[in-house]
């Protein structure tokens, strides 16, 4: 179809009228879902999967819902539909998750038609946000904007989105399913955490190709990805995807959800014999149907608005006179932006993390502020990252120091991002059914205790990710600390993992020794850190000195007054 | 169900609970109906949790609700207590919101 590119949002797929219709319609038919099921003529055995196909979960207090962000990318106008929904529907406040999306904790019933109504005004749904079906995929946060990126991932993502949305093969797979897509070299999104990780960049005449890493995850069972395929040509990515999942659906396990995901399946083949499989699949699809033509993929990436980057000659040098006028400043830019391809712009991360601060969540305000900042500074688009934060793509450097102004005066100009206080924590047995213990008030108080900029930056890069049960929402298996929550007898343990990284330089955190009671687990990390300082060599970040030095200088430390 | 919801010692008492179909709160039960105040709860000898439970199912009241079953209470704790940190998190808000937890009203329904 034709699109006038005057209108398109920045950053984020135009819907069409036929996209607006299917959502529609699908509001309606969960609204009389809903009714059914309130009036006695469904059954919650009955109700269950359609709510969960709709994002509804029920959770310890109330009900959640999940809502969609594809690939992490939002706009203004969408953001402040969140806000009125977490000012009208919630108590204030919504989660950033570690998927990209959005939660809302303390949802009811009988509104969430309602919800839905107002999440589709503004292109946005929850369909697929839970489910043992294809999630949302997930692509890096500077996806478009990053000075090293190699392939704009997001165009892609996009075309993924749209071939597994109610996809009628995929849509009842053994286990949930989760893509992750990157563009850069430096992996940003856990490629090799996902049960398919893409890696792109261009290849001969400029086309894409793809590495296609499978079979990795976190959870019980934490593995990392093979690479399946490289050097996948863009023509054959979604014959080939479907060749993996198709594998996957006809072989998964369905008998024990504790080994249904595509990382069992895969270990238990092996790899080789998977790839035979998947080849073998492959082979017989008539690839003609689902090529990825060229005419195909520029008709995607039309329906993307793109930023006019214009910034004035010296707008770095404006930058650089503000950084050495203000040191808080200067210590913001330092940690909270990212390179971007322009020269005049910078990618800006706001931390979702205030010191004693819950990661992730934002209240309805804040979400109103961070739209009115994405207008005025950044094209009105948002990104969500992995990390639960949020990015504005492009900022003039000349208009830094007059965003990061606003932003502390909102609460959200903290200046920790990849520090000691950039913490992932699930929400844990503050809100969900499946934890054991509690991960936020861990988070909260290691925020607290860190909470010295200057004490921070002297520790360096270090990645804290909490889970509060063995299912690793917080990641912990790729924190360079993890901690996972353990129950004993219906009290809380905390069980410490060293050395993950989600990173290239992919590792899965080893445990340590025995778990720690709630009240000594802080003063336990507290002191790991200490140890961290004194041992490391000049240059060393904590990953390089726990490399170097392995478990067991730490494990002392964590141990000390046991 | 989750096997923690049904952890129960073989002495010691209970209280009732589950979540309110139309908002999914979580309510307990009392002599007359469902509360959502945890100490308006009825408190049961776990030996006759289950037998408990199984009337409350067959009653057409059952319906407003979902997932009942029986939590064990803290026999040193002041009030009703539930035993786990889990429970006490349903019975009292989320650890990490005060202004979150329940509201003590005498709504029995």
């Amino acid at each position: 179809m034709s699109t006038n590119t005057a209108t398109l949002p920045v950053g984020r797929y135009a819907y069409d009228q036929i996209d607006r219709t299917f959502l529609s319609q699908r509001v309606a038919q969960f609204r009389e879902q809903v009714n059914r099921r309130i009036a006695g003529h469904l059954t919650e055995d009955e109700f269950k999967p359609l709510r969960l196909m709709n994002g509804l979960y029920l959770q310890l207090h109330a009900y959640m819902l999940r809502v969609a962000i594809p690939y992490g990318m939002l706009g203004a106008d969408q953001m402040r539909a969140l806000a009125h929904i977490a000012r009208t529907y919630d108590r204030d406040y919504g989660h950033f998750t570690t998927r990209q999306n959005m939660q809302f904790n303390w949802i009811r019933l009988e509104d969430t038609p309602d919800i839905l109504e107002r999440l589709a005004d503004v292109d946005m749904h929850a369909i697929q946000t839970s489910g043992n079906c294809i999630r949302n995929v997930t692509c890096d946060e500077f996806a478009g904007a990053a000075a090293d990126e190699l392939l704009d991932p997001r165009i892609h993502a996009e075309i993924l989105r749209q071939w597994s949305t109610l996809h009628p093969e995929f849509a009842f797979l053994p286990r949930k399913f989760k893509i992750a897509i990157s563009g850069s070299p430096q992996d940003r999104v856990a490629a090799r955490f996902h049960d398919i990780g893409l890696v792109a960049r261009p290849g001969p005449q400029g086309r894409p190709v793809f590495d296609v890493f499978v079979g990795g995850g976190l959870g019980r069972t934490p593995i990392i990805g093979v690479l399946l395929r490289d050097n996948l040509p863009e023509e054959d990515l979604v014959a080939y995807l479907e060749a993996i999942v198709r594998v996957y659906n006809a072989y998964g396990r369905r008998d024990n959800m504790y080994k249904a995901r595509i990382k069992i399946l895969v270990q238990a083949l092996g790899v080789e014999t998977f790839r035979e499989k998947v080849d073998a699949e492959f082979a017989l699809m008539n690839r003609a149907d689902y090529r990825l033509e060229p005419d195909i993929v520029a008709g995607i990436r039309a329906r993307f608005g793109i930023p006019a980057l214009d910034a004035p000659a010296d707008a770095a040098d404006t930058l650089a006179a503000g950084r050495k006028a203000d040191p808080a400043f200067d210590r913001w830019v330092r940690t909270n932006t990212h390179p971007h391809r322009h020269p005049g712009f910078t990618s800006v991360v706001i931390s979702i993390k205030p010191d004693g601060g819950i990661p992730g969540d934002v209240t309805a305000d804040q979400m109103d502020v961070i739209a009115d900042l994405a207008d005025g500074w950044s094209f009105g688009e948002i990104r969500v990252t992995h990390m639960q934060n949020v990015v504005l793509g492009h900022v003039r450097k000349d208009r830094l120091h007059e965003l990061w102004r606003r932003l502390v005066a909102a609460g959200l100009g903290t200046p920790n991002i990849g520090l000691v206080g950039d913490i992932i924590a699930c929400p844990g047995l503050d809100y969900c059914s499946l934890a054991n213990a509690r991960s936020i008030p861990i988070a909260q108080k290691l925020s607290a205790r860190f909470a010295s900029p200057e004490l921070q930056e002297r520790i360096g890069r270090l990645h804290i990710n909490i889970s509060g049960c063995i299912n690793a929402c917080g990641h912990h298996h790729a924190g360079h600390i993890g901690i996972l929550g353990v129950d004993k007898r219906g009290e809380e343990f905390f069980q410490l993992t060293l050395g993950g990284s989600a990173g290239n330089d992919v590792a899965i955190g080893q445990i340590i020794g025995p778990a720690l009671p709630e009240d000594e687990t802080v003063d336990a990390i507290a002191r790991l850190i200490d140890a961290y300082l004194v041992l490391r060599t000049e240059g060393e970040q904590f990953i390089d000195t726990y490399r170097r030095l392995g478990a067991a200088s730490f494990k002392d430390a964590v141990y000390a007054s046991a | 169900m989750d096997v923690r919801n049904n952890r129960r010692d073989l002495t010691g008492t209970s209280v009732i609970t589950a979540n309110r179909l139309l908002d999914g709160r979580i309510v307990w039960l009392t002599g007359t109906g469902w509360s959502e105040t945890v100490s308006h709860a009825r408190i049961i000898d776990n030996a006759d949790v289950e037998a408990t439970i199984k009337q409350i199912r067959a009653t057409p009241d059952a319906r407003r609700v979902i997932g009942i079953y029986g939590v064990q209470l803290d026999p040193t704790a002041a009030g009703v207590t539930p035993l786990t940190v889990r429970e006490r998190i349903r019975a009292f808000g989320p650890s990490v919101h005060p202004e979150f937890a329940p509201v003590e009203t005498s709504d029995v329904h």
